[in-house]
């Protein structure tokens, strides 16, 4: 089931990545629109805006929780469509270490600049 | 003008590009031109066997039924792939035909593609009932019950000829030579839905591959192209489906169809036998 597991997780980190990413465009990007409904959530792209949703420990997991979805989300599809070009035991193994490498990479670089900001 | 006579077909003459290939003289695949006389009711394997009885008796090209159940004249036609005794030449409101071999195939000869892939494929996901009961299964004493609804899930799908149109018309079998293939996922679904088996974890097992049902993209190509208007692609999504139930522990295990029970008695026939027919006179 292996196969079927790392599909399931592909489907459910979609869902979650559409749910924070929700989050993400309502609050910092569609103030006008809030605006239109009455709702002032004044100029979230400001920096002292940044600098103030940045050291909430509630903004730093969002962002770790989205950076983790994507990453998994992006590099698995990623890594069926190259395999699915290249079908061989020796490519499947070659791609999956870069993309495994890629991926802890940028991971480890985006959650430093949340964590760091937090303290 | 009737409404017929505006769609009357005028050609007299039909000119046939027909994919020639040998392996054995070293060519390229190449087309050849053939002029063939149209008569009404010509199918395109009409046109062929006219092509290969009067004209060169070399092409090669599978036939058999001539009636689209035996699946073997599949080809592609004007790049849609089709059965060749199924396809009326009048249909395809044109005298200009190109018939090459179905594609994502290896090509033996001419129009003859290799399916012995397309079935090792199909015969890899067990495409017969599986019992745990073997001894009924070996020396039955009456048939499995199933009722009309449980075969009204998977009926659709035991129409399948075997016909590689599917297989042609998929975008991944087109970029990934180990796909299974949606004939096989198909018929994968079409077993493991049968109420009267119990194989479905050993089917898993061939479909859950790197190269198997999660490599479906739902192009839905195969649903498009089916001569016999199967839904391959529907039957794919159930079983991914099925997987994913079966992945998080939701899938609800169900008993296997019982042997019937025989009747105590024989049973007499309700409507009286003729006395000669019972006589046999």
């Amino acid at each position: 089931m292996r196969n079927t597991y790392l599909q399931l997780v592909q489907l459910i980190t979609g869902i979650l990545i559409a749910v924070l990413l929700g989050i993400h465009m309502v609050t910092q990007h569609l103030d006008a629109v809030l605006g239109f409904f009455g709702i002032d959530i004044g100029h979230p792209t400001s920096w002292s805006s940044m600098i103030e949703r940045s050291r909430q420990g509630i903004w730093a997991f969002i962002y770790i929780a989205l950076l983790i979805f994507t990453l998994y989300h992006a590099f698995n599809g990623l890594r069926n469509i190259v395999l699915e070009l290249t079908p061989s035991a020796r490519a499947e193994r070659v791609v999956t270490g870069i993309i495994i490498f890629v991926g802890v990479v940028f991971l480890i670089l985006g959650i430093y600049a949340p964590l760091a900001l937090l303290s | 003008m009737t409404e017929e006579s505006k769609h009357e077909f005028k050609f007299t003459e039909i000119k046939f590009k027909v994919q020639r290939y040998n392996p054995e003289n070293g060519k390229a695949p190449h087309l050849q031109e053939f002029t063939v006389p149209f008569t009404k009711g010509m199918t395109v394997l009409d046109g062929l066997l006219h092509i290969k009885e009067n004209m060169d008796s070399t092409l090669a090209f599978r036939t058999s039924c001539r009636m689209g159940i035996c699946g073997s004249c599949a080809m592609l036609i004007n790049d849609y792939p089709h059965l060749a005794c199924h396809t009326q030449i009048e249909e395809l409101h044109t005298d200009k035909l190109t018939v090459k071999p179905l594609p994502n195939l290896p090509i033996i000869k001419d129009l003859v593609p290799d399916m012995s892939t397309f079935f090792a494929n199909h015969k890899s996901i067990k495409p017969y009932i599986i019992r745990s009961d073997r001894q009924e299964m070996e020396q039955p004493t009456a048939e499995y019950t199933q009722a009309p609804k449980e075969l009204d899930s998977f009926l659709q799908f035991t129409y399948c000829i075997k016909c590689g149109i599917c297989v042609a018309a998929c975008p991944t079998s087109a970029s990934d030579s180990e796909f299974l293939g949606p004939q096989a996922l198909a018929q994968c679904y079409r077993y493991c839905a049968d109420s009267r088996d119990e194989g479905a974890e050993e089917r898993v097992a061939s479909v859950d591959t790197k190269h198997g049902i999660w490599h479906c993209h739902f192009a839905a190509a195969c649903s498009e192209v089916c001569p016999k208007g199967l839904d391959p692609g529907l039957a794919i999504q159930l079983m991914k489906r099925s997987l994913v139930s079966r992945a998080i522990g939701s899938k609800k295990k169900k008993q296997p169809a019982q042997v019937a029970k025989l009747p105590a008695e024989p049973t007499k026939p309700k409507v009286p036998v003729p006395e000669f027919t019972a006589k046999g006179k």
